[in-house]
């Protein structure tokens, strides 16, 4: 039967007439208290709150907007600086971190694996419009409106240079990271991401002593290496990074032709800045061209046996769903392993449900991680495949870029260069 | 180390490996599965000790040194009939016991007994599940009454001359029947115009019983209190409240059992913190007929801390012309017997 919208906007008016109608019944008496505490009087919350949701929405499109003006038409390091500060007191202490896009990920993908899990809209919006400003404009999300970014480029303050290759390893840490997270947000067993944000108790004031312990010792290593969780574990930076190598829009260091003066050279403190290349002798030509060849070969190899690996490691993932760690408690627990039990055990038995129910719910979840874990697996295989494919391929560029992919469009590079210099009047064109 | 390292780079690496190291072990460290318990200091605990502890000068009654000993497994239900023999439900089983403590009778229903009552002529009334099953005592005669549902679950009868009265906890209503076993009413559902709130009831506890002002007397407790309502379903009045002091009634959901006596006063069953308590016709606070550290020992009160503890455990409570209370203890299934201190009531 279908219902006119007329029908539909009928039905929801009478729906929340329902819940106005909802009225509290005396249930717990509240505690007693001999300090002489007043409890406070109960009140209903506010609407607010919902409403707060959609303003995070439209704060997140006009910062993103913003630090497009910025990196894009007025070329403002001052500018994107003070947009950060911004974004860090904004979504990162008042709004306390959450909701955040890189976490959103988790919600996004429960959502498409659970048909009983919804996720918010302004969740959905948090994922999606980062996303598409990246499409367009390059990682305008990265440069000023994460809070995790902000804090981390805030404190950059005695920069140091990784060698190439090693960066590029690390980041292998990042795709790890976001397939574990699919992994667990799939399977219903964790939002890994949220759970292990490095930054959220900085936020919140309070939390977890050893995600404060993490949190500090990154914000540590964010002093001499630059933006580490975001180059080398931030799982929505690894979706930001391939969107961006196709946006619309990049940033370019210098506002005109680039007079290749080498200035910029080691301005980017996150090695995105990428050298002029020079033609390749023709021994490294050849060289190379065997390397592509057997990296190409590689490739496979690499996926089966990350693959592989995944799967030899899906076992140990599984026991992160609860009722895989209930089923093993159960069973050791029956088989004599243990002599006492858990909360979660004896909970597990007033509940009615057979032991068999049990293990046989949990095998169900196990053979979903045996699954995901060699998807999971042969993910990071084929990143590091594909880097290593990349690294025998001869890019040719003719003046200093910006590397599309790793850009934050920070926008440190802007004064390095002359011509900009110039543009600003703070050099003339004799100079 | 690599040549041309400069002492800053040098220092730059110890620090980022020792911030890395640090890092991965805090993570490692890391509690996500709740082994480490909540870690809240010992100010947060749910501490009973103080309530555990009555006032010896508050306990009114002295208990018998023998008590009835039951043989039922799962006992749930105690009554007495006005010749002072025990009827105490078990299981599938009402066994009666007589006053000196020997088996003189035994009922089999068939499914678990929630609840027990004595009728005229010797019948008794047993709430199995859902439905009511009467039976005279020479088992002669057996009659059951309709089912109330799937979600039925009988906890308390109380008998009038003219009128059963049925506690159903599964759908939270007292169901009002004549003596043929016909549904007439219904008591304590939800009306805001007639000024009912509903029952709140958490676990499987829900008791009646009809008092000499012709009242029937319904315990809500979720509510902690007792509520005095018509025949017809009209609420008079309700009294008790919750707290953990001596005279309140303690925990998410109590009394769960009560009974009235001959004199008017009323005798309450409290689970979770144990207590059996008098409050007299007026419903004030008289006293204490044993306090948790009688009933289940000193070191072993305690909180229901999962669905299995807290969805059991209580007591029942009955008493009989001559003021002596019977306490079902539902965990040793026996009946212990309680005598007013100097043999007053």
């Amino acid at each position: 039967m279908k219902i006119s919208s007329l029908g539909k906007i009928f039905c929801g008016v009478v729906l929340l007439c329902a819940v106005g109608a909802v009225f509290g019944a005396e249930r717990f008496p509240p505690p007693e208290f001999d300090s002489g505490y007043q409890q406070p009087t109960m009140v209903n919350p506010g609407a607010r709150s919902n409403v707060l949701e959609y303003v995070d929405v439209a704060v997140l499109v006009a910062v993103m907007s913003l630090t497009c003006f910025l990196v894009y038409k007025k070329r403002s390091r001052k500018g994107i600086f003070w947009l950060m500060l911004g974004s860090i007191l904004y979504f990162g202490f008042w709004r306390e971190g959450c909701i955040c896009s890189i976490g959103a990920i988790g919600n996004v993908v429960l959502s498409v694996f659970d048909t009983n899990y919804a996720i918010p809209l302004a969740g959905l919006l948090f994922f999606v419009l980062p996303l598409v400003f990246t499409l367009f404009f390059g990682r305008a999300f990265c440069a000023a409106a994460c809070p995790l970014g902000a804090i981390q480029d805030i404190v950059l303050l005695k920069p140091v240079a990784l060698p190439v290759w090693l960066a590029g390893t690390l980041r292998l840490f990042a795709y790890a990271y976001l397939a574990i997270a699919v992994l667990m947000a799939a399977t219903g067993s964790a939002f890994v991401i949220c759970r292990y944000d490095p930054f959220i108790a900085i936020f919140r004031l309070g939390g977890n002593v050893n995600m404060v312990v993490v949190g500090g010792c990154m914000l540590l290593i964010a002093v001499f290496v630059g933006r580490p969780y975001c180059r080398f574990l931030c799982p929505y930076g690894v979706i930001l990074r391939q969107l961006s190598r196709v946006s619309r829009k990049r940033v370019t260091i210098t506002p005109d032709e680039c007079i290749k003066c080498r200035l910029c050279e080691d301005a980017c403190p996150f090695g995105a800045i990428n050298r002029p290349t020079a033609e390749w002798a023709e021994g490294d030509y050849r060289v190379n061209k065997k390397r592509l060849g057997v990296n190409i070969l590689l490739l496979p190899v690499l996926v089966v046996v990350f693959g592989f690996a995944g799967y030899l490691l899906s076992g140990g993932a599984s026991r992160a769903h609860v009722t895989v760690r209930l089923a093993d408690r159960i069973y050791a627990e029956e088989s004599g392993e243990v002599d006492d039990t858990t909360d979660a055990s004896v909970a597990f038995r007033g509940t009615g449900m057979t032991i068999a129910e049990l293990y046989g719910n949990a095998a169900k979840v196990q053979k979903q991680f045996v699954f995901g874990s060699i998807l999971a697996g042969a993910l990071v295989g084929l990143a590091a495949g594909v880097k290593l494919i990349r690294s025998s391929i001869q890019w040719k560029r003719s003046e200093y870029e910006a590397d599309r992919a790793g850009c934050f469009s920070c926008g440190r590079c802007f004064k390095y260069c002359p011509i900009e210099n110039v543009r600003l009047k703070k050099l003339s064109e004799q100079c | 180390m690599k040549k041309g390292m400069t002492k800053f780079e040098l220092l730059t690496c110890i620090v980022v490996v020792l911030a890395i190291a640090v890092g991965v072990a805090s993570l490692l460290m890391l509690d996500v599965t709740g082994k480490g318990g909540n870690r809240l200091r010992g100010d947060f605990v749910y501490d009973i000790g103080d309530q555990v502890v009555v006032d010896p000068a508050l306990i009114l009654y002295d208990e018998l040194a023998e008590s009835i000993k039951t043989g039922l497994e799962a006992t749930r239900a105690i009554a007495v009939d006005n010749g002072g023999n025990v009827y105490v439900a078990g299981g599938a089983k009402v066994v009666v016991f007589d006053g000196a403590g020997q088996q003189i009778n035994k009922f089999d229903f068939g499914g678990d007994v929630g609840c027990i009552a004595l009728g005229r002529d010797g019948l008794v009334f047993a709430g199995v599940k859902d439905h009511v099953e009467v039976v005279s005592p020479d088992l002669s005669k057996r009659v059951s009454w309709g089912s109330l549902g799937d979600r039925a679950v009988l906890t308390s009868i109380a008998i009038d001359e003219d009128y059963v009265f049925v506690a159903d906890a599964g759908n939270r209503v007292v169901v009002r029947y004549d003596m043929q076993g016909e549904v007439v009413g219904y008591i304590g559902r939800r009306d805001e115009d007639r000024n009912i709130g509903g029952f709140v009831i958490p676990s499987p506890y829900f008791d009646i019983a009809v008092a000499d002002d012709g009242l029937l007397r319904v315990v809500n407790p979720g509510a902690h209190r007792i509520e005095a309502y018509t025949f017809d379903g009209d609420l008079e009045f309700s009294w008790g409240k919750a707290g953990s002091d001596i005279e309140d009634f303690c925990g998410c959901c109590n009394p769960v059992n009560f009974a009235i006596a001959s004199d008017g006063s009323f005798i309450t069953c409290e689970k979770g913190l144990d207590r059996v308590k008098v409050y007299g016709a007026d419903e004030k606070f008289v006293g204490v007929v044993a306090g948790p550290e009688q009933l289940i020992g000193k070191g072993n009160a305690a909180v229901c801390q999962t669905p299995a503890q807290c969805q059991s455990g209580g007591f029942d409570v009955a008493v009989d012309a001559a003021g002596k209370v019977y306490v079902l203890d539902t965990i040793k299934n026996v009946v212990r017997i309680f005598e007013a201190k100097g043999g007053g009531q």
